[in-house]
């Protein structure tokens, strides 16, 4: 150790008097610039996480893709293009579970390696707010994510838009085949005028079965009459999931991935700062991504169904583009359609636009409350 | 109707909304719950922190356990404040951990520009007083100021001219040292980022800035940490066992580290269970014992005040001398020595007492070669205190 140099500061001249120096404003409860490109920095080095975060977020798609890409190069014959509106469903649906589990981890190591580490210590000696010190990791975290999170939808959206076969003129449900672009009008006529395709189909409604016989005209009509709403909503989704999605669709596609893994960001941040453990919080988060969320969503329990919507999976579900819910094919689809073209992936009866919202936005207040006020009263 | 118009078709919602709303308004409940909890600890967290008018009197704290209540009845001194005023000060402090008392009524005044030594048995609660100081927790009654701001009201502001390490120094370990520092001076702000390569320079680290910390020794961490107190500027430092670690050159270094910053005129404040160390490096010395300041003050002060003082009597018939002595009841206490006799003289006791004793002993025609006054460290004083506190217990 060299104590040479006499002074840190050139001005510095005998004993430090009070208040000689104008003290820096760091209670200010907004994060600096600056506070936040060093925290961005400090998670960026993590060299494990970063690779984990790869491995989950760009590894699937490039696997999926590029094994596709690669039989296709070798054996056109063989292999279809790589790309197809349900590869693309597919395909986003899996960066949105990876997504949400590397988005837990990468919270939940923003949240504890300060305390972990021993650094949190230094930082509270520094006077800097805590909550500071705690909003900074949220744009620092975000910084990480999204990037990554958008190269694997652009990757898919790029592969879909490029390698895929051309859309159909026809769209097919229930058996039955009708051009594209018709409105609900226009595809009772068209139903009406090709009977036995309808009668063929089984179609819901219709008097069909074991020793029934076939129905009558009048009988085909009459269900028709009253069925031709949900006819249609089949129509769509079959006509959707069928059909490459415009660009303006994976735009939307898109921000809607990058809104859910950044709420499993923030949630992971959140209860990360709570617990103090970085694997505890892992655990318990992608336990409810993968147990939880599915057993809840997929399942519709008696008296609790209000219960279940407070599930975060539920209410992204239904803000699901509708590109992404018609994928899962004819008859899967919500019907919510509330919210920017949403319509649900996922069995289960629509919620109103407000209450979805609700929900959404009080997992990420919620979460990030908590985890603040964790940060602010914590002993260091 | 084409795929953009399908898209943005909607289907109608559902008619579970009205259950919905039962739902969400039992979240609102456990959320306003939530909320009315939260301010109701933030209230009393306010009111434990505020500090008292000057015509109240602060909450009596808590009595301690009698092995921590020493002499109760002895006077706490009352040091006149230094020209500079203090760099801290506390009165009352104190923090509990459950039925622990780890900080305990604990009234503390360190002068401004001096090297102070808070000294004290393992356990004793030094560590818990320097996290209460500076805010790591949160204290349970009492004041404290720092340079003569308030903590934790005005906390960023006091804490904006101090640096501390507080035990073991540790960092992120897949960062380089100058990139820890860079996030503590992100935090610092103002000019803390122009700090970073001087003090790094200044505590000789400049050469393995650029390695990560998971590669440096307990002694580079010990100075890493203190380049991390040297970004605040800072006109107080608190030192947590900063020889902790270090090995004899290390420990040399950060002595003259210690002194050549409090020749600068900062405020150094170290705590430590190394009585020695303590007396080579501090002006003054606080004296802590189960949470408790016992004695303070410039350690020459606190040494003499003690009131003993210790004679090595080179004598003939040493045991003939002793119960010479204890007979005649001039002493506080005596005993025998290998090469003598040894006397400890009552408290107050001068020069005039070392000479009757040696009156005595000539008039008792035994042969005195020598009479030497045993000269007192902090150990000796520091024991001395400590064991009266052990017998008081």
């Amino acid at each position: 150790m060299t104590t040479t140099e006499s002074s840190l500061s050139p001005e510095r001249s005998g004993a430090p008097e009070p208040g000689r120096r104008a003290a820096p404003a760091t209670g200010a409860w907004l994060p600096t610039w600056g506070l936040i490109t060093t925290k961005n920095l400090e998670i960026r080095k993590r060299r494990g996480l970063m690779i984990t975060m790869v491995v989950l977020i760009i590894v699937p798609t490039v696997l999926f893709y590029g094994l596709r890409l690669i039989f296709h190069a070798v054996d056109p014959a063989g292999y279809g293009v790589a790309g197809s509106p349900q590869f693309f469903s597919q395909s986003t649906n899996l960066i949105d579970e990876f997504g949400f589990i590397a988005a837990a981890a990468l919270g939940a190591a923003a949240g504890t390696t300060d305390l972990s580490d021993g650094m949190f210590r230094h930082l509270v000696i520094t006077g800097r707010s805590r909550l500071a010190l705690y909003l900074a990791r949220i744009p620092a975290g975000l910084a990480v994510l999204v990037p990554l999170v958008a190269l694997a939808f652009l990757m898919n959206s790029l592969v879909t838009s490029y390698q895929s076969p051309p859309n159909p003129t026809t769209a097919s449900f229930f058996s039955v085949t009708a051009p594209d672009n018709l409105n609900q009008a226009e595809l009772k006529t068209f139903m009406l005028q090709h009977e036995q395709q309808v009668i063929n189909g089984f179609l819901p409604g219709l008097p069909v079965g074991p020793g029934t016989g076939n129905p009558t005209p009048a009988q085909v009509t009459s269900a028709i009459d009253q069925n031709i709403a949900s006819y249609y909503s089949n129509y769509t989704a079959a006509e959707i999931s069928q059909s490459t999605p415009p660009v303006n669709e994976m735009a939307k596609i898109g921000l809607w991935l990058e809104l859910d893994v950044g709420i499993a960001f923030l949630v992971g941040l959140g209860f990360g700062s709570l617990t103090g453990q970085r694997t505890t919080t892992i655990i318990v988060m992608v336990a409810f991504e993968i147990i939880v969320t599915p057993l809840l969503a997929h399942s519709q329990l008696p008296y609790f169904i209000d219960g279940q919507r407070l599930i975060l999976g539920v209410a992204m579900d239904q803000l699901r583009p509708a590109a992404l819910a018609a994928a899962s094919g004819p008859g899967q689809g919500g019907g919510g359609g509330i919210l920017f073209g949403g319509r649900g992936a996922i069995g289960f009866p629509p919620m109103p636009t407000w209450a979805m919202l609700s929900v959404i936005v009080g997992w990420i207040v919620a979460w990030s409350g908590i985890g603040a006020w964790r940060m602010m009263t914590r002993d260091a | 109707m084409n795929a953009n118009q399908l898209l943005a078709a909607g289907t109608p919602t559902g008619p579970h909304g009205q259950h919905f709303g039962i739902g969400l308004l039992l979240l609102a409940l456990v959320v306003l719950g939530s909320i009315g909890y939260g301010a109701m600890r933030l209230n009393d967290h306010r009111r434990r922190n505020r500090r008292p008018r000057p015509d109240t009197k602060p909450a009596p704290p808590t009595p301690a356990p009698a092995a921590a209540a020493p002499e109760p009845s002895r006077p706490r001194p009352v040091p006149t404040r230094p020209n500079g005023g203090w760099a801290v000060e506390t009165h009352g402090l104190t923090k509990r951990f459950g039925p622990t008392v780890a900080v305990d009524d604990v009234e503390l005044l360190v002068p401004r520009g001096s090297a102070f030594g808070y000294l004290g048995p393992n356990g004793a609660g030094k560590t818990t007083l320097i996290r209460t100081l500076l805010g790591l927790t949160r204290a349970n009654a009492g004041t404290m100021s720092l340079f003569g701001t308030p903590v934790p009201l005005e906390r960023s502001r006091a804490l904006a001219r101090v640096g501390a390490i507080v035990d073991e120094p540790r960092f992120h370990p897949h960062l380089t040292g100058r990139d820890n520092l860079r996030l503590l001076a992100a935090a610092r702000g103002g000019a803390a980022d122009q700090r970073i390569d001087p003090s790094l320079a200044r505590v000789g680290l400049a050469d393995r800035a650029g390695d990560k910390v998971a590669t440096y020794s307990m002694g580079m961490r010990q100075r890493l940490g203190v380049a991390a107190c040297l970004l605040a500027d800072p006109e107080l430092l608190m030192l947590d066992e900063p020889m902790n670690g270090l090995d004899p050159a290390g420990m040399q270094e950060m002595r003259a580290m210690i002194a050549s910053l409090t020749d600068e005129g900062r405020t150094v404040m170290l705590s430590s269970h190394l009585l020695d160390e303590v007396e080579r490096t501090c002006d003054a010395v606080a004296i802590v014992d189960h949470g408790r300041v016992i004695r303070q003050g410039p350690i020459d002060e606190l040494i003499r005040g003690a009131g003993t003082m210790v004679i090595q009597v080179d004598c003939a018939e040493p045991a003939r001398a002793k119960k010479l002595i204890d007979e005649a009841g001039i002493a506080a206490g005596t005993a025998l020595a290998r090469n003598g006799l040894t006397v400890t003289l009552p408290a107050g006791a001068g020069r005039e007492a070392v000479a009757d004793l040696n009156r005595r002993l000539v008039r008792a025609e035994i042969d005195v070669y020598g009479l030497r006054e045993v000269q007192t460290s902090l150990e000796d004083w520091f024991l001395s205190v400590t064991s009266r506190l052990g017998e008081a217990s």
